[in-house]
Parts: structure tokens; C-alpha cells; sequence
């Protein structure tokens, strides 16, 4: 005889509350998660595969600006290891106690020695001349692009969501001119820009609606205006079209008055760090003048250092740089400092800086080749 | 407006009946809808909720009604009123006000409480019992995503 009891209504126990319904609609698992703190996301892509797939698609990050969380920005950092001889790419993990660290990530393959980097949304584009590889900072899914020509370049800038590759690229076999060569990655096309460059382009950084650029002797701006197509014999291209962008360019000479590299762009100023007077330099490209980040000098500690690499977000700007570490046996040892720092425009035109934190964020025999910042919503 | 249309009658699926005023009621979206649409009486089935949950959904209304001369509570007030609301809810009532939430579309409910459940879970195990979600991945696939993620985990 069967024991068991015929449903009734009050079969159920106090405890378990008669639900017909067990599983989440899609759209609540995404609002939920939209509200997991932003740094969790890494971890809890393991609880399910439609959590990885939520957490990679562009939904969640829609519902979390809807929901007014600010957008984060995480930071990489590609660093030269002199033990391993390799070049690997490192993201800063924030702590809750600001013992922030730069760290590995082994997921990412070594990248190219010459490579160039780009951010464009939440991906980092690395160009060299045999490869094309893009990463989405989401997902940390690694494709290589095969479409794409292989230039030999030097600076890519990202202005619209296209990516301008300035590049030095051999044009003519006679004359062995450098060129500029840009490239809208959109339409993965080439472009030419109507101006050749005899030297190598040294850096570059976008800001609005500009790319400044430097090469060894003078300071450029360009402002891309238009794309042509253009059938010349001069690109040789087999596999690919190239374009033609028609734009003005500008020496600017105030500008090019100082030996500024490793730059970036933090609105409408142009900052970089001079290693040898140990200060910070910015640039007010509506001013047309350059000025002194103030409030610095006691704050930051000084680094003992013939490179600073920098890169802006949300206003604000972090700095590596790097201090020795004594060592009996080796003399190649640094460790790599990170500052993040606001920025402040004060009346008069007075620029000050407040060092928000400071940290060592790593230690080795390194060389830094690159640092990002890449919003990841 | 005689007194007895003030009122509305909530019947839960496990056939129990409240009454509460309209305005507490026509919070939510969906019985609102069924109110203009006149298609029922005074009584409203509500076939997804249980008499358990319902009974919380209605403090939570009757708490966020905006009564004649009586909607003067805080927000700050409000704002803690909430937060206790939800505190000690365990597991298995915080999803079923969540479903409830979202059946009857109660848009300030389904935050709170989507919110609550953000907040409280933490590992990747109280997802899965949390949101009654299956881990689906094959532990090769696992190790894939951990080995992609490690520089994420504590050392």
C-alpha cells in the first residue's frame, strides 16, 4: 500500500512555501548582479554559464549606468620582465586597505615586443607588424583580428571609437619615406593622412577631437576631418583598401617647447611627468601655455626615475614610476610605484594636484612598457 | 466614494484574503491594470503569490502608501524601515518577494529587495542556493575560467 498522501492544500510545510515558479526570468538575475559590486564580477562568472554569459554582455552594463553606479575603470599595465624576457600584461587589483598591486594576469598571452596599445570602449587593441590582437576587459577573452593589414607602427589613438595607427610605414621603396599611417579600424580600412613625416613618431595623445603627436624634432597637431577613398599604386595594398584622411595639420611650437612624452590627456590639458626637474607638466591646449601641477612636491614621493608612465580616467590621471631597491647581488631590482592623482583647475588658470593614493604596487627586475586604463562599466 | 470602494480584496493563491485600501493596493502595477480594466470584482485573484508573502508585500505597501495626510514619513525613515524589512529576510522568502515583486510589479519592491539579495550574497555557493541557479560548467570549463580569472582571487 502506498504511503503517500494525496495533495491537499494544506500539504504544504510553513517552511517552504508553495512557489511554482523556481528559477529567476532573465531579466531579474541581470538586475541582481547589476548590483554586485563591480569587483566581484571576476568571481562570480563561475557561478553558471548564464552568469558568464550576463557578466560579458552589454545589457548588464546598460541596467548598472541606469542604476547610477559610476562607471570603473580598471588598470593594466604591460611590463617587461629582463628574468623571463617577456613582456606580460598585469592588472591593478584595488584593495580594500590601498595596498593596491599590480598583478598578472597568465590568461593574456606574452604580447610583442614593439607592440602598440589602444583602448576603445572596454577593449585594448595590440598592434605589431605580425599581429592583431583584441581583449575584452569584461570578459578577458583574448582574439586575435586576422582582417586587418599589418603595419609596422608606433602610436595608435582612438578618436569616435576608430583607431588612427601613426605609424611608420616604408611608401615609396626609393625614397624609403616614413608616412603616417592611419587606420579606422570600424571599417577595418586603411588611411593615409595628407602628411608625410620624416622621422618616427615619438608620441601621441587624443584629445576631443585632436591627435597631438611629436616626432624627434617638432610637435604636431592633426585633426582628422574627412575619409576618403583613394585607388593609389603607392600603398601596393594586396588584401585591403586604404583610404585617404583629409586634415588640417598644425605645428605648435609652444608646444613642442618642452620635451614632453609618455603623456596623456586629462580634458582639455596635456600632462606629463618631467624626470629631470621632478615635476609634473601640464600643457592647457586652450591656453596655448604650459603650467605647473602645484601641490605635488610634498605629497608624492620622489622617484628616482628616467621614465613615467602615465594614463587618465574620470578626470583623473595615475602615475608609475619607479624607485631602485639596494640588493648586495643584483642591481637590477625596482619596484614600480602607482600614484593616482586629481586634478584641479584653479582661478587664474593655476593647476593643482591632489595625490588621492600611493603605492608600491610591484616589485622585480621590470621595465614598464604600457599602462591603460579601460572602462569596464 | 462610499467606504467599501475605498477597499480591495487581495486573494492569495493559497486561497487567503486581505483587505486593504485601494491606494495601498494600486501600488502594484499589475492590480492596477486589473482595476481599470474592471475584468474583476471587488476580489483580486492573485495566482502567484502565497498568502505569506503576499501579507509582507502589503506591510510594505501599507508602509509606502501615500494616504490622505499620511504620507508625510521621511525618506530617511523610510530609507531604514526598508533596510529592516529586508534584514532578516532568509533565502527562500527573499525570492519569493522578488517573484511576487516582479508578478505584481511593484518597481520600488523589486529593487529593494533585488538589491537585498546583491548584498547579502557573496560566494559563488549562495548564488547557487540564493537564486536556485545550477552550476552548469563541466570542471574542465571551471578550471578554464579560474585559471582566466586567478589574478581576481586572494593569493
Amino acid at each position: 500500500m502506498s504511503s503517500k498522501v494525496t495533495s491537499t492544500d494544506k500539504e504544504q510545510s510553513p517552511e517552504s512555501p508553495p512557489s511554482r515558479i523556481t528559477s529567476l526570468p532573465d531579466d531579474i538575475i541581470v538586475d541582481i548582479i547589476a548590483r554586485v559590486p563591480r569587483g566581484n564580477f571576476p568571481k562570480i562568472c563561475l557561478v553558471s554559464k548564464s552568469f558568464r554569459s550576463i557578466i560579458a554582455s552589454s545589457g548588464l552594463y546598460k541596467r548598472r549606468s541606469l542604476l547610477g553606479f559610476t562607471e570603473q575603470y580598471c588598470l593594466y599595465a604591460v611590463l617587461y620582465n629582463y628574468d623571463t624576457d617577456e613582456y606580460r600584461s598585469y592588472i591593478l587589483r584595488r584593495t580594500v586597505y590601498n595596498s593596491n598591486r599590480l598583478v598578472i594576469i597568465r590568461s593574456f598571452p606574452s604580447m610583442p615586443c614593439s607592440a602598440s596599445y589602444l583602448t576603445v570602449g572596454s577593449k585594448i587593441y595590440v598592434v605589431d607588424s605580425s599581429s592583431f590582437l583584441s581583449i575584452d576587459c569584461r570578459t578577458h577573452m583574448v582574439q586575435p583580428i586576422t582582417q586587418i593589414p599589418k603595419p609596422m607602427s608606433d602610436k595608435v589613438s582612438g578618436i569616435d571609437g576608430n583607431i588612427y595607427l601613426i605609424g611608420n610605414r616604408l611608401v615609396s621603396r626609393n625614397m624609403w619615406k616614413w608616412n603616417r599611417v592611419v587606420m579606422v579600424l570600424k571599417t577595418q580600412t586603411m588611411i593615409m593622412p595628407d602628411l608625410e613625416l620624416y622621422t618616427i613618431c615619438s608620441d601621441a595623445v587624443v584629445m576631443e577631437d585632436k591627435i597631438y603627436m611629436r616626432d624627434s624634432e617638432n610637435s604636431f597637431v592633426y585633426r582628422p576631418k574627412e575619409i576618403k577613398w583613394e585607388r593609389g599604386d603607392m600603398l601596393n595594398s594586396r588584401d585591403w583598401n586604404h583610404w585617404c584622411a583629409v586634415g588640417e595639420w598644425e605645428r605648435d611650437d609652444m608646444l613642442n617647447s618642452r620635451d614632453w612624452n609618455h603623456a596623456c590627456a586629462v580634458g582639455d590639458l596635456l600632462c606629463y611627468y618631467d624626470v629631470s626637474e621632478k615635476m609634473l607638466r601640464a600643457y592647457d591646449t586652450k591656453e596655448r601655455c604650459w603650467r605647473v601641477v602645484n601641490g605635488l612636491e610634498k605629497s608624492l614621493p620622489r622617484p628616482s626615475t628616467l621614465w613615467c608612465n602615465m594614463v587618465s580616467y574620470d578626470g583623473k590621471l595615475a602615475m608609475f614610476f619607479h624607485k631602485y631597491i639596494y640588493n648586495k647581488v643584483r642591481d637590477d631590482l625596482i619596484s614600480i610605484w602607482c600614484a593616482e592623482i586629481a586634478l584641479e583647475r584653479r582661478q587664474g588658470g593655476e593647476i593643482w594636484g591632489t595625490v588621492l593614493w600611493y603605492d608600491a604596487v610591484i616589485e622585480g627586475s621590470f621595465a614598464m612598457v604600457k599602462c591603460l586604463a579601460v572602462p569596464v562599466g | 466614494m462610499s467606504k467599501s470602494e475605498k477597499k480591495i480584496v487581495l486573494k492569495s493563491l493559497d486561497n487567503e484574503a486581505f483587505e486593504v485600501e485601494k491606494a495601498v493596493a494600486l501600488q502594484s502595477q499589475t492590480i492596477w491594470v486589473m482595476c481599470e480594466d474592471k475584468c474583476v470584482g471587488n476580489e483580486i485573484p492573485l495566482e502567484n503569490v502565497t498568502g505569506q508573502i503576499l501579507a509582507k508585500v502589503i506591510d510594505y505597501c501599507k508602509k509606502h502608501a501615500v494616504v490622505d495626510g499620511d504620507g508625510d514619513e521621511s525618506s530617511e525613515e523610510l530609507k531604514n524601515w526598508d533596510t529592516e524589512f529586508t534584514k532578516n529576510m532568509d533565502q527562500s522568502t527573499l525570492f519569493n518577494m522578488i517573484l511576487a515583486a516582479n508578478y505584481l510589479n511593484i518597481k520600488s519592491l523589486l529593487n529593494l529587495t533585488c538589491q537585498a539579495v546583491a548584498d547579502k550574497t557573496k560566494t559563488i555557493d549562495e548564488f547557487h542556493t540564493f537564486l536556485n541557479i545550477e552550476n552548469n560548467f563541466t570542471p574542465e570549463e571551471e578550471a578554464q575560467i579560474c585559471q582566466e580569472n586567478l589574478w581576481a582571487f586572494d593569493d
